[in-house]
């Protein structure tokens, strides 16, 4: 009895001496991917027991930024917030930040971040958020269902045109219901611009200087979205919801194909019963070679925080870079992991070899054209952007009647113009 | 008559109603306020710049066609809503004023869906009408060979979720209809029967017009319902979609005030709803009340 008094003083002690800096973190993981999130937050947790890190799930992507904003104005918001691409112009607007190269030891080596990754998130050269969950966009498909179609299930399609008659010719032979399903149809429209290096918005994709208008009305979003309208009346193009709705359709062969982030790729491969394939995304003939472009979330630092908590989060945030932690997520995940010294390794142990889905997306990015066109678009609250043009897409894809480019030019104009209306107000509230 | 007592006090009445008052300034009246004075400013998300922009808001909510088209979307709305469900409901609590045995599981059943909540009801119709394995999809095409895709087809999605509302508040129309149908005399409907009265004509003739302040105070409920309560249901089922096909006004101001953060404008957009309904709900008051009969 006095022995157990005694440890429990020492404990209450310990508790003393090293009171617990709590770090709070929003972030919109969920299912295969919020357990890998929890049990990097818990490995962290065990290895530092003056820090404990307290992960919440705040809803989707959208939902977690609108609720940091919120808080934020109330004083109630947390430490770290993963914000997805989309809030990366608001994040750095904000005011209500602390950035992370300011917060990271000098001699960090961020030279080692992945290229596109540490393109897509820097400004003038310098990384305002801690990259995390990295991912690009890829097409799925069922091998399966291609070879019970006639078609050869190694040859995806790697053309628009190709899609279309691969797409037919499955729907036809009764294989699947539908040929394709996107997930995030905006961000799907964005990686073809990018993919076929077309500027998406002005001021080189509001990278040069804040974007006043988006370029998507142009000839070629008119071209895509006509292609898509026609792939949708012929029964190809299924419409699969805004973010991962489309995913179970693809793992219940209701369709065939899927062009879905990479993210997806560890709970597509743990569900499918059957063999699933990925590829690069089809490509429109004709057009320039660019590159596809960077999705995800990073981790964004917010100010208003007790001075010591900082070094907390710093502390967190180099975990989450760590080697180890960034493989392991990247395993368990399919995202990106975010260093160039992970992606080594991972090789170096032949991960690739045996698991050659996760390597696609890599290829992909790495191959494609790196040029302004393709480093990613930056918005004014692109947030309101994106679901506009989710709107669209939604319009498109209703239209029946024979006159697709003409449908497909007057959607993407009013969208447009809406967009626009968005870019100025923006601008008049921030300057340019 | 004159023994209703007075409160000699007269501050006591005031400490009464305080707590009422409270409420109603806290959660009414400051946010109605609030809503009006910010609809004169463009502010920015994180709320650190605000530009004063005069009528601007309104200006653009009108000149804009997707706050006009959102406009009709929710009349078509809620006029469905309220008309389709006060007449179903109230053939609904005729049947259910039967004298049948089992009838106490019968209006049970009935009475449940108002009991479920709006998230719940949202998933059970999404689920039903889902393209892919929903299993009313599944019905309908073997009835007609025909498959239904409310996702990519507005107009079908407008129309599920109308049904869903309506559907929604069966238990609460029901159980008003069913309070108010009990409460008619039988006298009356035997005398009326006595004059030779059939079924239909005693419907229409008595009772009808005996459970008209039932329907009123419904009326009105229902068009708030349609109006404002709706939210939940939407946001589960449609997200407002299919390209804005679902996209009513409530649903409209929330997009635009939480996801896209844009607050002075949907502070306009909730002083023009605000407007409205009380407009409205006037209107109503005025022209309704005088062909209501109270007994």
């Amino acid at each position: 009895m006095k022995k157990w008094l005694a440890l429990l003083f020492l404990a209450a002690l310990t508790l003393l001496v090293f009171p617990k800096t709590t770090i709070t973190l929003w972030h919109a993981m969920s299912g295969q991917n919020l357990k890998a999130l929890e049990d990097i937050v818990k490995a962290f947790n065990e290895t530092h027991p003056d820090i404990e890190v307290v992960p919440v799930f705040t809803g989707s992507y959208a939902e977690t930024l609108t609720k940091a904003i919120a808080a934020y104005r109330n004083n109630t918001h947390p430490h770290i917030v993963q914000v997805y691409e989309v809030g990366l112009q608001t994040m750095l607007d904000s005011g209500a930040i602390v950035p992370v190269y300011e917060l990271a030891e000098p001699d960090f080596d961020w030279g080692d971040v992945v290229v596109p990754i540490l393109n897509y998130y820097s400004v003038d050269g310098k990384l305002y958020s801690m990259p995390f969950n990295s991912s690009t966009a890829m097409l799925y498909y069922n091998k399966d269902i291609f070879q019970k179609a006639g078609l050869d299930p190694n040859k995806p399609p790697t053309t628009f045109d190709e899609v279309f008659e691969y797409g037919k010719k499955i729907v036809q032979s009764g294989a699947a219901p539908g040929g394709i399903a996107f997930g995030w149809p905006a961000w799907v429209f964005e990686q073809m611009h990018a993919l076929h290096a077309q500027f998406y918005a002005n001021n080189e994709n509001g990278r040069k200087a804040k974007a006043t208008e988006v370029y998507f009305n142009r000839e070629f979003g008119v071209k895509v979205f006509s292609e898509w309208i026609k792939w949708a009346q012929n029964g190809v193009l299924v419409y699969g919801g805004r973010e991962y709705n489309a995913n179970n359709a693809f793992i219940a062969g209701q369709v065939a194909m899927l062009i879905q982030s990479t993210s997806s790729l560890g709970s597509i491969e743990a569900k499918a019963n059957f063999k699933v394939g990925t590829t690069f995304l089809p490509r429109i003939p004709g057009y320039p070679r660019g590159n596809s472009v960077i999705g995800g979330a990073t981790l964004w630092v917010m100010k208003g925080k007790p001075k010591e908590d900082y070094k907390a989060v710093w502390e967190f945030l180099k975990f989450v870079a760590r080697l180890d932690v960034s493989q392991k997520w990247h395993k368990s995940t399919g995202y990106f992991p975010t260093s160039n010294s992970a992606l080594k390794g991972l090789l170096d142990e032949g991960w690739f070899s045996e698991h050659p889905n996760y390597l696609t997306a890599f290829l992909q990015i790495l191959s494609g054209i790196n040029r302004p066109e393709s480093q990613g678009v930056r918005l004014g609250n692109f947030v309101a952007i994106r679901d506009v043009v989710d709107s669209a897409f939604e319009k498109a894809l209703q239209y029946k009647g024979p006159d697709i480019e003409k449908t497909a030019k007057a959607i993407l104009d009013e969208a447009a113009k809406q967009c626009n209306q968005i870019l100025k107000d923006y601008v008049s509230l921030y300057g340019k | 008559m004159h023994a209703q007592s007075r409160f000699p006090n007269k501050l006591l009445p005031y400490i009464l109603l305080s707590p009422s008052i409270v409420v109603i300034a806290v959660f009414f009246i400051i946010p109605t306020v609030k809503s009006i004075y910010q609809s004169f400013f463009r502010v920015s998300p994180f709320g650190d710049r605000r530009i004063f922009v005069g009528f601007d808001n309104f200006v653009r909510l009108f000149n804009s066609p997707a706050y006009v088209q959102s406009l009709l979307r929710t009349l078509i709305f809620a006029t469905a809503v309220v008309l389709i469900g006060l007449s179903f409901c109230m053939i609904v609590a005729v049947l259910l004023n039967q004298r049948i045995r089992g009838m106490s599981v019968f209006r049970t059943f009935f009475i449940w869906t108002y009991a479920i909540s709006p998230a719940i009801a949202g998933t059970i119709w999404a689920l039903m009408f889902n393209p892919a394995t929903g299993p009313v999809v599944y019905l309908v095409k073997l009835l007609s060979g025909k498959s239904i895709n409310w996702m990519n087809d507005g107009r079908l999605a407008l129309a599920i979720v109308i049904v869903a509302a309506v559907w929604k508040m069966l238990g609460y129309n029901v159980i008003f209809y069913l309070a108010g149908l009990q409460a008619i005399p039988t006298e009356l409907l035997e005398a009326a029967s006595i004059d030779g009265a059939n079924g239909i004509k005693r419907f229409f003739r008595v009772t009808f017009p005996l459970l008209s302040p039932t329907t009123f105070f419904l009326l009105i409920m229902n068009m708030l319902y349609a109006f404002f309560e709706v939210f939940g249901l939407i946001d589960i089922m449609t997200k407002g979609g299919p390209g804005n096909a679902t996209e009513v006004l409530v649903y409209k101001l929330y997009k635009d005030g939480f996801i896209s953060i844009d607050i002075g404008f949907a502070s306009a957009q909730s002083v023009v709803l605000f407007v409205f309904v009380t407009v409205l709900t006037i209107l109503q008051f005025r022209y309704t009340q005088q062909k209501v009969f109270y007994g």
